[in-house]
């Protein structure tokens, strides 16, 4: 009975971090800014990951994709289909990165090339790791765009990103991070450069995405409301560590650290239930 | 586009009379005339030369007279250079000062961007600080302290390159000059295309196209290029600026016979309207230099409207 429960676990199973730290090089010395971080992301489910300024939320999800600044190194396990993204082939990396994991940022306003036509952005991802033609891409594009919510699509594909709304972006961001239908999505503070109507719209776009597609998906934020509404799991973070990680309801409800409490403390109880 | 094109060639034209104006009284301004000799001439004579060329007349009226002859395509009779006008003298030297100015700076953006990108990418390696450290030089080194050491070792010391002269544009005569005038702005340029590729490199765009999975050479290609030529692009127009004067200094040092010979013996013989006349075809060249740069930049930024 239990083993077979663990393996309906194991086969739900999309990434698992073991021990990964991250360091960074600066003058004052070597910052260890993520230290020995364990946890599973599983298929159509979300984790979420709270945790105030520079507790390394955002430093865990570069390392694991690549994206850290040059003065930065992580050492540890990201095993994704059967490679450790951290100690893997750049170009193994790579082959993963926008294919089968999706990246979408804090800043909707400056993600996106300004120079480059939002379907050539669209586009590229797909011309590039599956080799497909650029009408086939941009057929793709529609589909996805159609799946974030985007109307008048033949317009938006042939305007430049100074032209669209920073709720637009982030939907053109998450309808990016679709196109080769992807298997985990990181989501940085998706929603934290947006207004509160289109907070919501984004954040049921990625309930959808979960539900519907059984995308894993990450979601980083700062809005303990936000992680309650969306996530099945959630990691809470300090000072690059795991103080608590678990399923949601249950650490919202029953907080094992002080943390965690002194966090709930400060949202207004009406939030999540 | 059309509009816009005009608009801005209408614009020009009161800029073309300012300058014509104000080089026009700089010149009368400046102490002696172009007839001014150590052994005075005899007066009846210098009467008659000055009537010949209306200097007797008040400057106000010879200011009429010249922007007359203007808007005719009249650039005047040289004053020095008896029985040339003032045109054929430029024609004389211009294909020999474009050929110049525009190989030096086609090889000057060209270099210039390709060393500041490769610098970019490869930061604080000795790549970079070898192009960082040469440009420095680059920058601080004059071009008539450049030409000169070129010929002194390339001329006289290794024997390979003629030390100057035309020769109808024989590349080997070409290559010290271009070379001297170039290399002060293939070192500006590539410490500015650094510059702004690091910044590109460095913004959220760039993490985005990495996110994607692509590679180093298709991200440059496709996303960092158009974004970090911008400010050279910019600098299209100041770069030929400098390249102008410097061309003036180069075509003396290596003997060639381009417009910026004229441009130093005219203003030196007080040579009115051969002055004038290379004054109002290096303005005109700079605005048509601008308005490329205008363009260029609405090509490249899709957020410049014109
Ligand atoms: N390039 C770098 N060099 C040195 N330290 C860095 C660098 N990048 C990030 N850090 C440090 O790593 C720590 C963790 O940063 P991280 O970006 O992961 O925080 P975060 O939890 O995402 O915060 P926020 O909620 O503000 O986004 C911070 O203390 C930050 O100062
Ligand atoms: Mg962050």
């Amino acid at each position: 009975m239990q083993s077979t429960q663990k393996n309906i676990k194991n086969n739900n199973l999309l990434i698992n971090i073991n021990k990964l730290n991250v360091f960074f090089n600066t003058p004052e010395g070597l910052s260890h800014v993520v230290k020995d971080v364990n946890f599973n992301v599983k298929k159509g489910t979300c984790l979420g990951v709270v945790g105030e300024s520079g507790s390394g939320k955002t430093q865990t999800f570069f390392s694991i994709t690549g994206l850290l600044a040059k003065n930065g190194y992580a050492e540890g396990e990201a095993n994704f289909k059967n490679y450790n993204l951290i100690t893997c082939d750049d170009e193994i990396r790579r082959s993963f990165l926008g294919k089968s994991i999706g990246f979408i940022f804090q800043d909707p306003m400056t993600s996106l090339t300004p120079h480059l036509k939002i379907g050539d952005q669209l586009a590229e991802i797909a011309i590039y790791h599956k080799k497909i033609t650029k009408s086939q891409a941009l057929q793709r594009a529609a589909e996805v765009m159609d799946v974030v919510k985007l109307p008048n699509n033949r317009d938006i594909i042939n305007s430049y990103p100074h032209e669209l709304s920073g709720g637009m972006k982030q939907r053109i961001m998450i309808a990016i991070s679709l196109m080769c239908e992807p298997d985990l999505i990181i989501a940085d503070e998706p929603t934290t450069a947006l207004d509160v109507t289109t907070q919501a719209e984004i954040l049921n776009i990625f309930n959808d995405l979960k539900n519907n597609l059984n995308i894993g998906l990450v979601l980083i934020s700062h809005n303990i409301g936000v992680i309650a509404e969306t996530s099945n799991d959630v990691l809470v973070m300090k000072n690059g560590q795991i103080l608590e990680n678990g399923n949601t309801h249950e650490v919202l409800t029953k907080p094992k650290n002080d943390y965690t409490k002194h966090l709930l403390s400060c949202i207004p109880p009406w939030i999540g239930n | 586009m059309i509009k816009f094109i005009t608009k801005r060639i209408l614009i020009a034209i009161p800029t073309l009379l300012i300058i014509i104006a104000f080089s026009f009284s700089m010149m009368r301004v400046a102490p002696g005339g172009p007839f001014t000799n150590e052994r005075a001439l005899p007066p009846e004579i210098e009467k008659n030369i000055k009537a010949a060329y209306n200097l007797d007349k008040p400057v106000y009226e010879q200011f009429y007279i010249y922007m007359k002859n203007i808007a005719r395509g009249d650039f005047g009779p040289s004053f020095k250079y008896k029985d040339f006008s003032v045109k054929e003298l430029i024609l004389n030297g211009l294909p020999v000062s474009v050929t110049l100015g525009l190989s030096a700076i086609i090889i000057s953006l060209f270099l210039g961007s390709l060393l500041g990108i490769i610098a970019a990418i490869n930061r604080n390696t000795i790549f970079d600080y070898s192009v960082m450290g040469v440009s420095l030089v680059g920058i601080c080194v004059p071009s008539f302290v450049m030409a000169p050491l070129l010929s002194l070792f390339f001329s006289l010391y290794m024997g390979i390159l003629p030390t100057s002269g035309w020769n109808n544009g024989n590349i080997l005569n070409l290559i010290l000059p271009i070379t001297a005038l170039s290399l002060p702005q293939i070192a500006i340029i590539s410490r500015m295309m650094r510059a702004s590729t690091i910044e590109v490199l460095n913004s959220n765009f760039i993490r985005t196209a990495k996110s994607k999975g692509l590679n180093q050479s298709y991200i440059i290609r496709k996303h960092v290029i158009r974004a970090s030529i911008l400010p050279i692009v910019e600098y299209l127009a100041p770069a030929s600026a400098g390249l102008m004067t410097g061309s003036i200094i180069i075509e003396q040092i290596f003997g060639l016979p381009g417009i910026g010979r004229y441009f130093v013996v005219g203003a030196l013989q007080r040579d009115y309207t051969l002055v004038s006349g290379v004054l109002i075809l290096y303005a005109s060249l700079l605005i048509l230099l601008i308005l490329i740069t205008d363009i260029v930049r609405a090509i490249l930024d899709p957020r410049v409207k014109i």
